[in-house]
C-alpha cells in the first residue's frame, strides 16, 4: 500500500490552495506535512481522503487512480481536528462505528473494540458519551475510531492540536507507539514543528500551496532547502542575515560583507564560487550553533546584548550590532548580562548560505 | 446628581432608585397587558360563578360552580373537544412528515435556494383569512380544482365539504399547508446544527445513509422536533379563522373546534357566563403546555451549550 | 472529463431544478388565487378550471370602484378604506408595542428581577392563549367604555397582543449582546441613558426592525378581535374578505381574489427581507438557531 500524489492540485475560485504537489508516502512511513495555517496541508490531506475534490492531478492509493471515487469508496481512515466524535453514542459505539460496513458478527466487532480500548487504555470509559470525556480521552477514542479498521492508509488532521501542553507531550509518545505498529502509510496534518520533527519517518514542509522541501526530520532541521525551510522549523528561529558576497577563493574561503562595517570570512561550500562577487546572500545559522569568542576573530560578528532571557537549562541573548538582530542560546551558567559586548563566530559547517532566489547554496552529496 | 435626588427624597426619588429601575422599565409593558389581559380574564372569572347573558338586561344571578358543573357534563363540550384534538393531531401529525420531508430538500446548499425557498415559505405568512379563502375556492363543488382533479375519479360529483369527514379532511389539509413550513425551519435549524466534519467523518467510517441519519442526524434534531411539536399543538388548539372561514364549522357541528364553540357560546347565543368557564379551562390547558414549551425550550438551550 | 463526486452537503442546478417543481406544487394555492385575480368571471367559474386565459384588470378596478346600477357612474367602494384601517392599526400598534415591548425586554435582559422567569412566562402565556379566551371578557369591557368600533379601542387591543411578542423577541436580541461593551462603557462615566441608547439600541437596530415587520404581519392577518370589535368605520381588510365570502348573493371569486392578491403583496416582501429571522420570529425569540 502507498499514497501517491501526482501534480495535485486544489483551485477554489481564483485561489490557488494546493500548487501542483508530487508526494509519495510507503507503507508503514509517517508523513507530516507540516505547515503555517493556510498553506494547503488540511485540503491536501481532504483531497486524499476524497472530502475535497481535486481539481487537477491524481491520488493514487495503492497504485489506483482514485480521484473520482467518493470517501467510503476509497477506504481510508482518518482522524479529524475537532475529533468528529459522534454525540449520541456512547464510546464503545463510537470505536465500533466504522466496523459497521464490514459485516463483522457483533462477537467480532466486540473483540476488535476491547482490542483497541486496551491499546489505547479506553476500558475504563467505553460507556461514557463524548460529552463526559475530557480533551485528551476524547483525542485517543479519535485515534481509536481510525485504527480499529485495516484501511488503505491513515490520515490525522492536527491530531493534538486542542490538547495543554503537557497533555500534548503525553500523547505525542502514545500516538508515535501506535503509529509504529500500523503497517499502512500514514499522513498526519500539523503546524507543530515539535509534533512532525518527533512523530514523522519523513517531513513534508509547505507553503501557499507548495512543498517546499520533503526529507527526514533530521535532514530538514540540518539542512534547509530554502530560506522558508530555514526560518520556519527550529526555536528559537535560525538567525537570518542579509550579507554581499564579496569573493572567494580557491582555499574555499570567501567574505562577507554586512551592512554597516562587519565583515566575515569563512570556509564555505564549493558551489559558492559559482555566485560574482557583489551577490547578494542572505547567511543563515541556528542560535545554537552560534560559538562565543573572547576577541573579535575573522569569522565573528560583533554585537552588544539587548536583553537576556532564561529559559531554564539555557539562556537566549538577542543581541544587536545596530543593524542586525542575533540571537544565541548558549548554557545557562555562562554569564550573560545586558550591554554586553558579544563576539560569536561562524562555525563553517553549520553556517547555510541562501542565495537571492531563496535556495540554499550546497553542491551535492 | 443621584445623590441630590435621594437627599431630597420625595416619591419621584423613591421611583427613580436603580433599584427599582427594572421594575419602573418593566411597568408599562405589565400595566397594558394587565389592562387588556389579565384585568378581563378576571373580570370573565368573576362572571362564570353567575348566570349573565351579555344580550338580557337581566340582573345576574349568582350560580357558584354550576357553570363549570354544566361544561363538565355537556357532551357537546366533550364532542368539540374531541373535534379539535382529531384536527390539532392529525394536522400536527401531518405538518411533521411534511416539514420533515421539505427540511430534508432544503438542506442542501444548491443555487437559487434563497429563492425556491421563499415559496415553501410564504404560505406561513398569509393570513388564516386569505388561506381559508384559498381552500374555499379549491373545495368549491362545481368549478373547484380539487373537486374537479377528484371528479375524475369518482363517478359521482364529490362535494369535498359536503361530509363530516371530508370537510375534517379539507380543513386539516389547509392547515397542514399553511403551517409545514413552520415545522421545516424547526428541523432546518437542527440540521444546519450539525457540524459538517460528523458527516465527513461518517462517510470516512463508510456509514450507511439510514445510520448516519440514525446516529447524527436526528440526534441533533429530536429536541426541535418535540418543540415544533409542542409549538405547533398549542397553535392549532386554538384553530378559529380557517374553520370560520371555511365550513363554518360544519356541515352540522362536525368541524366545530372548540375556539368555534366558543365564539358560538359567547357571541351568537351569547351565553356570556358559561363560555367564560369553558375559557377558564381552555386556557388552563394552553397554560399547561406552554409550561412545557418553555420547559423543553430551556432543555434545549442547555444542549445546545 | 472525468465525473466529479460531489462534496457533502452541495448540489448543483439539477437538484434546483427539483427543488423549484416541489416549491411551485407547494405554492400552486397562492399562485392559483393571483391567476383567478386575472380572470373574467366567465374564467374563474370555467369548468375544467383554466391555466391559460386572457388576464383582465378588471377585478382590481372593481375591488376599489364599482359601476352604479341606477347612474351607470363608478363610485368609490369601501375597500380603499379598509385598506387605509389596516395599515393604519397596524403600524401604530405595532409601533407603540414595539416601544412599550423593547424597554421591558431591555430590562428583563440586564436587570434580574425577582420572579423575573414568572413575568417573562405570563406575558408568554397572554400570546399563546387563543384569543377567543380573552375576547369575551373584552368584548363587554368595550361595550361598556365604548371603544368597540373606535380606532382607539382596536389600536389599544392590537398594542396589548402585540407586546408579549415584542418583549420575546428583543430580549432575545438583547441577550445576545456581549455586556462587557456596555460594563466598558459604564467605567467611562456613560450614564444609563447613554448606554441604553448609544450602545444597545444600534447593535439590535436589525432585531427591532424585524421585530416590527413580524408585528405588522401578525396585526396585518389578525381576524377574530378584529371581527367582533371594529365597526363600519373601523374595519380592517381581513374582516372585509370575510364578509365578502359570506355575501348574500353568489360570491365573486374574481374580486375576492383580487382583494386577497393585494393583501397578499407586503407579505411576499417581508418573507423575502426576513428569511434569516424568519425562524426566530415565528417562535417568538424561543428558537433562535
Amino acid at each position: 500500500m502507498t499514497i501517491k500524489l501526482n501534480k495535485l492540485t486544489k483551485r477554489f475560485g481564483s485561489l490557488t490552495a494546493v500548487d501542483a504537489i508530487d508526494l509519495d508516502v510507503g507503507d508503514g512511513e509517517v508523513l507530516c506535512l507540516l505547515g503555517p495555517s493556510g498553506c494547503g496541508k488540511t485540503t491536501t490531506l481532504r483531497m486524499v481522503a476524497g472530502l475535497e475534490a481535486a481539481t487537477e492531478g491524481d491520488v493514487m492509493l495503492g497504485g489506483k487512480r482514485v480521484n473520482e471515487l467518493a470517501p467510503r469508496q476509497r477506504n481510508v481512515a482518518m482522524s479529524f481536528q475537532f475529533y468528529a466524535l459522534y454525540p449520541s453514542l456512547s464510546v464503545a459505539d463510537n470505536l465500533a462505528y466504522p466496523l459497521h460496513a464490514e459485516k463483522l458478527s457483533g462477537a467480532e466487532i466486540e473483540k476488535r473494540v476491547a482490542q483497541v480500548a486496551k491499546t489505547l487504555q479506553l476500558e475504563s470509559i467505553l460507556k461514557r458519551t463524548p460529552s463526559q470525556l475530557a480533551e485528551g480521552e476524547k483525542q485517543r477514542v479519535a485515534v481509536g475510531r481510525s485504527i480499529i479498521r485495516d484501511p488503505q492508509c491513515f490520515l490525522f488532521d492536527e491530531p493534538l492540536s486542542r490538547l495543554d501542553v503537557q497533555l500534548r507531550e503525553e500523547m505525542r509518545g502514545e500516538i508515535k507507539e501506535v503509529l509504529q505498529d500500523l503497517s499502512r502509510p500514514t499522513v498526519i496534518v500539523t503546524h507543530d514543528q515539535l509534533e512532525a520533527l518527533t512523530m514523522a519517518d519523513r517531513i513534508a514542509v509547505m507553503r501557499d500551496g507548495r512543498i517546499e522541501q520533503v526529507d527526514t526530520p533530521h535532514n530538514v532541521f540540518q539542512s534547509p532547502s530554502n530560506l522558508f525551510v530555514a526560518g520556519f522549523i527550529g526555536t528559537p528561529q535560525m538567525n537570518l542575515i542579509p550579507a554581499t558576497l564579496k569573493g572567494s577563493n580557491g582555499d574555499g574561503l570567501a567574505d562577507f560583507a554586512f551592512e554597516g562595517e562587519q565583515s566575515l570570512k569563512i570556509k564555505v561550500d564549493p558551489a559558492v564560487s559559482k555566485l560574482s562577487p557583489g551577490a547578494k546572500v542572505t547567511l543563515g545559522i541556528r542560535p545554537r550553533n552560534l560559538e562565543m569568542s573572547v576577541e573579535p576573530t575573522e569569522d565573528s560578528l560583533s554585537t552588544k546584548i539587548d536583553m537576556v532571557e532564561p529559559m531554564g537549562a539555557e539562556t537566549l541573548a538577542h543581541m544587536h550590532d545596530g543593524y542586525h538582530d542575533l540571537r544565541l542560546v548558549t548554557d545557562w551558567r555562562v554569564p550573560l548580562s545586558e550591554g554586553d559586548l558579544m563576539h560569536t563566530r561562524f562555525p563553517p559547517d553549520t553556517t547555510h548560505i541562501f542565495t537571492e532566489d531563496e535556495q540554499v547554496l550546497r553542491s551535492a552529496p | 446628581m443621584a445623590d441630590t435626588a435621594s437627599t431630597k427624597g420625595g416619591f419621584g426619588a423613591w421611583l427613580l432608585d436603580p433599584k427599582r429601575r427594572g421594575a419602573l422599565l418593566v411597568t408599562p409593558a405589565i400595566l397594558i397587558l394587565f389592562v387588556m389581559n389579565i384585568f378581563p380574564l378576571l373580570w370573565s372569572f368573576g362572571l362564570s360563578f353567575f348566570n349573565y347573558k351579555a344580550s338580557s338586561q337581566r340582573v345576574p344571578r349568582f350560580k357558584g360552580l354550576d357553570n363549570y358543573g354544566d361544561v363538565l357534563t355537556d357532551e357537546k363540550v366533550w364532542e368539540r373537544f374531541q373535534t379539535t384534538a382529531i384536527i390539532v393531531s392529525s394536522s400536527v401529525l401531518l405538518q411533521l412528515i411534511v416539514g420533515f420531508l421539505l427540511a430534508l430538500l432544503f438542506a442542501k446548499a444548491f443555487p437559487m435556494r434563497r429563492i425556491v425557498l421563499m415559496l415553501v415559505l410564504t404560505p406561513m405568512m398569509l393570513s388564516f383569512v386569505s388561506v381559508g379563502v384559498f381552500f374555499k375556492l379549491f373545495y368549491e363543488p362545481t368549478f373547484g380544482v380539487v373537486s374537479y382533479v377528484l371528479n375524475m375519479f369518482t363517478s359521482e360529483p364529490f362535494v369535498m365539504l359536503g361530509s363530516p369527514q371530508g370537510a375534517i379532511i379539507g380543513i386539516v389539509i389547509a392547515d397542514a399547508w399553511m403551517w409545514s413550513p413552520f415545522v421545516m425551519l424547526l428541523v432546518l435549524a437542527g440540521l444546519v446544527s450539525v457540524p459538517k466534519y460528523l458527516y465527513e467523518a461518517a462517510e470516512i467510517d463508510r456509514a450507511s445513509k439510514w445510520r448516519t441519519f440514525r446516529t447524527i442526524t436526528f440526534p441533533y434534531i429530536k429536541s426541535l422536533l418535540l418543540l415544533a411539536v409542542l409549538f405547533r399543538t398549542i397553535e392549532t388548539f386554538k384553530l378559529f379563522d380557517i374553520v370560520y372561514i371555511i365550513t363554518e364549522g360544519g356541515p352540522g357541528s362536525s368541524t366545530e373546534t372548540i375556539a368555534v364553540y366558543l365564539y358560538r357560546t359567547a357571541f351568537q347565543f351569547f351565553k356570556t357566563s358559561q363560555s367564560s368557564a369553558l375559557a377558564y379551562f381552555v386556557l388552563f390547558i394552553v397554560i399547561v403546555l406552554t409550561n412545557l414549551y418553555l420547559y423543553s425550550v430551556n432543555r434545549r438551550a442547555e444542549e445546545v451549550n | 472529463m472525468a465525473r466529479k463526486h460531489r462534496e457533502i452537503g452541495k448540489a448543483g442546478w439539477g437538484y434546483t431544478a427539483v427543488a423549484s417543481v416541489v416549491g411551485l406544487i407547494y405554492f400552486f394555492p397562492v399562485l392559483w388565487i393571483i391567476l383567478t385575480a386575472f380572470k373574467t368571471r366567465t374564467d374563474a367559474l370555467a369548468v375544467p378550471p383554466k391555466l391559460f386565459f386572457t388576464p383582465t384588470f378588471e377585478n382590481f378596478t372593481s375591488v376599489f370602484y364599482r359601476a352604479s346600477i341606477t347612474t351607470g357612474s363608478s363610485q368609490a367602494t369601501d375597500m380603499g378604506l379598509y385598506f387605509f384601517n389596516s395599515i393604519f392599526i397596524a403600524f401604530t400598534s405595532v409601533g407603540l408595542a414595539l416601544i412599550v415591548g423593547t424597554i421591558a425586554a431591555y430590562a428583563f435582559s440586564r436587570y434580574p428581577l425577582k420572579g423575573n422567569d414568572t413575568y417573562l412566562f405570563i406575558i408568554l402565556t397572554t400570546r399563546m392563549m387563543p384569543p377567543i379566551v380573552v375576547i369575551i371578557p373584552i368584548f363587554l369591557m368595550f361595550r361598556l367604555s365604548g371603544l368597540a368600533g373606535s380606532y382607539w379601542g382596536i389600536i389599544l387591543l392590537y398594542t396589548a397582543f402585540n407586546i408579549p411578542f415584542s418583549v420575546w423577541l428583543v430580549k432575545s436580541f438583547f441577550d445576545e449582546l456581549n455586556p462587557e461593551i456596555e460594563d466598558a462603557a459604564r467605567m467611562d462615566g456613560a450614564t444609563e441613558r447613554r448606554v441604553f441608547f448609544n450602545f444597545c439600541i444600534p447593535q439590535v437596530l436589525a432585531g427591532l426592525s424585524a421585530t416590527f415587520v413580524f408585528g405588522l404581519i401578525l396585526t396585518w392577518n389578525e381576524f377574530l378581535f378584529a371581527l367582533l370589535l371594529t365597526g363600519v368605520e373601523t374595519r380592517t381588510v381581513p374582516v372585509a374578505m370575510a364578509r365578502t365570502l359570506g355575501g348574500e348573493v353568489g360570491v365573486d371569486y374574481g374580486l375576492l381574489a383580487a382583494i386577497v392578491t393585494l393583501f397578499l403583496i407586503p407579505i411576499f416582501f417581508v418573507t423575502f427581507l426576513l428569511q434569516n429571522q424568519l425562524l426566530r420570529g415565528v417562535t417568538f425569540g424561543t428558537v433562535k438557531k
